[in-house]
């Protein structure tokens, strides 16, 4: 072969090593994608197990000393929560190009199987403590069936930014079909999406900022209820 | 359409991957060959240089000057004016009035470039004829730098390198880059390969034999500098470069004349590989034969590409736009919330590093070429990578008007 055609088939081999070194590349990142989201889930499961430690203990302790607790670990549980919900979705759209990655779904329904133990332990925790903390649950489907699913989930992002101490925030995903999310719907009595419960009170269908803020601030005691 | 654009994005990097790999294997094999300097001439043919000139009044007195100053002993000049409405005429009477090297077609009726340029050369003595545009200036030594390129007998035509005349505005700067890259360091290395697909209409020498044989320039092509390219190949002649001598030309200056004259290049092209669609995967062509499939297939998956992340990105810009509106359009109490993860990273903004990388790389090589240094070229070289959105805005003005059957013109 004379060196003239020699070249193309060099270029071709060297095109094809500069594609591998960027899907090994991108493979690599990946592994580190999925390892942070491990580690993220696990801190998550590790720090609800010790909430419920401290409820068991205030049974025996009394309610003063495991408040107090409480109150120390909360702030950081809610903000790993709120940013392992918001990686997965992250990572998932950096690593998915051609079909779904089945390692997000899988992590997506342990996320929301441990938000729904972590939503229970708030909301008892709130009551035995009497902790001035706005829970609100946020049911939704995929943006295929529930077009304004997105909406809200954006809205909702925007209220958990202004006021990320005050307010917990918890998405479940009914397509995950959970047991534990099918439950809350039915005790809900949840019939179309977007919906969402702040307190007891179920809104249904797509809400905007002020209307949740309103129903916030009369639900819960916040430093934003006399601005907005 | 994510995995459409997806799909479209490695269709892209892998093809203009191995595009600039082979290149740049070319320019490492053959170094020697890219400033290879030919043998001075021990002997000089005549030579004829036809000028056609259609409404040029204000530029054609340079081109003649810059004629009058080419350094060459057997040479006629006939310049055509094909029916300018303008002073034309005249400033071509004017300008060569002392000057026996001239002679002048004053012609009233318009008949296009190639029709012109046929004219031009039914009248030229010379055993080598120049077709040279009425908006362009040469060098004066470009004919003793440029035919001797033609040592080989298969040798019918040779191209010189194509820059700019003082680009002024940003867009004349940017284009001043991509004669630099597409006139003049990638019509040398095609030449290796002897799949060069233009000789460039602002200069370029034929053999006049050669002309003759293959039907000299086709007058219902617009892009006639084109289409003889593909004649010249099938008839088994091969196109030569000779990048160190230079004809300086002018590009218009604003975007709308810009879209316009690509326009015509582009639909031109479609035109002439429609026109033929024989030359595809002929092997008698060699490498030209596959040079043309490969690059309308760059340039097809390149508008894929344009057209699905256009659609998403302006599918998510009002997507988000609608989200505020939720929030009473609350957009900058969170504008700085951006936090950078490197994680986040996908594999789509590798390939656009990589390919910017290409890019670089390929303006680097491109001012090597021609002796240019970065801080005289930084403006057109910093907008460089824009061009590839103004070249899917041509490629698809170009589409639109071959479907519509429009009758883009020379002029």
């Amino acid at each position: 072969m004379n060196i003239k055609k020699a070249i193309f088939i060099f270029a071709l081999l060297i095109t094809l090593f500069l594609f591998s070194t960027i899907i090994l590349i991108g493979d690599y990142f990946s592994g580190k994608r999925e390892a942070r989201i491990n580690q993220m889930g696990s801190d998550m499961y590790n720090n609800l197990n010790e909430m419920q430690t401290f409820m068991l203990m205030s049974e025996i302790y009394g309610d003063a000393m495991a408040c107090l607790a409480f109150k120390s670990k909360l702030q950081k549980l809610d903000k790993s929560v709120w940013d392992l919900g918001m990686k997965i979705d992250q990572y998932r759209v950096a690593g998915e190009e051609f079909q779904k990655d089945p390692f997000y779904l899988q992590e997506k329904k342990t996320f929301n199987e441990n938000e729904v133990f972590y939503l229970m332990l708030l909301s008892k925790i709130k009551k035995h403590c009497n902790y001035n903390q706005a829970i609100v649950s946020f049911f939704y489907k995929n943006s295929e069936d529930c077009k304004k699913c997105d909406d809200q989930s954006f809205v909702l992002t925007d209220i958990k930014k202004a006021a990320e101490k005050e307010v917990s925030i918890f998405s479940f995903d009914t397509d995950l079909n959970l047991t534990t999310i099918t439950l809350m719907t039915e005790y809900y009595a949840i019939d179309a999406y977007p919906c969402i419960v702040i307190g007891t009170q179920k809104y249904c269908g797509m809400q905007d900022k002020r209307f949740i803020l309103d129903k916030l601030c009369q639900t819960s005691n916040l430093t934003f209820c006399g601005n907005h | 359409m994510n995995v459409v654009y997806n799909a479209a994005v490695y269709i892209v990097f892998i093809l203009s991957t191995y595009f600039v790999v082979l290149i740049s294997l070319v320019m490492f094999v053959y170094k020697d060959r890219l400033h290879e300097k030919k043998k001075p001439l021990t002997h000089y043919p005549t030579v004829s240089v036809i000028v056609p000139a259609f409404n040029e009044e204000h530029k054609i007195a340079e081109t003649i000057v810059s004629l009058q100053q080419v350094v060459y002993p057997k040479i006629e000049f006939i310049v055509v004016n094909d029916g300018s409405s303008d002073g034309t005429s005249t400033v071509v009477r004017k300008a060569i009035e002392h000057d026996v090297r001239f002679s002048f077609i004053d012609r009233k009726e318009n008949k296009g470039k190639a029709a012109s340029l046929n004219e031009g050369i039914s009248h030229a003595k010379g055993e080598f004829v120049a077709c040279m545009d009425a908006d362009s200036v040469v060098e004066p030594d470009i004919f003793s730098k440029a035919l001797p390129y033609f040592d080989e007998a298969n040798v019918g035509a040779v191209t010189v390198s194509v820059e700019l005349k003082n680009p002024k505005t940003i867009l004349q700067k940017i284009i001043d880059i991509e004669y630099i890259i597409g006139l003049s360091l990638f019509l040398k290395l095609f030449s290796i390969y002897n799949c060069v697909f233009v000789t460039p209409g602002p200069f370029s020498i034929y053999r006049r034999n050669m002309l003759h044989e293959i039907g000299c320039f086709d007058p219902k092509n617009i892009t006639e500098d084109h289409e003889i390219a593909y004649r010249i190949h099938k008839h088994g002649y091969a196109i030569a470069n000779c990048h160190h001598a230079k004809v300086y030309t002018i590009t218009p200056d604003t975007f709308k004349g810009i879209y316009v004259q690509r326009r015509r290049w582009y639909s031109g092209a479609i035109q002439t590989l429609l026109q033929h669609r024989d030359i595809i995967f002929n092997k008698k062509l060699g490498v030209f034969g596959y040079f043309a499939p490969f690059n309308y297939v760059l340039v097809g998956s390149g508008l894929l590409l344009f057209y699905a992340s256009t659609y998403l990105t302006i599918s998510r810009l009002l997507e988000t736009l609608w989200h505020y509106h939720y929030t009473n359009y609350n957009f900058f109490d969170h504008l700085f919330d951006f936090h950078f993860d490197i994680l986040a990273i996908s594999r789509i903004y590798l390939v656009g590093f990589f390919a910017f990388l290409f890019t670089l790389f390929i303006m680097v090589a491109g001012l090597k070429m021609t002796g240019k240094h970065f801080s005289e070229k930084k403006v057109g070289l910093l907008g460089f990578p824009y061009m590839f959105f103004l070249y899917q805005l041509f490629w698809s003005g170009a589409i639109f008007a071959v479907l519509r059957g429009k009758n883009v013109k020379w002029r």
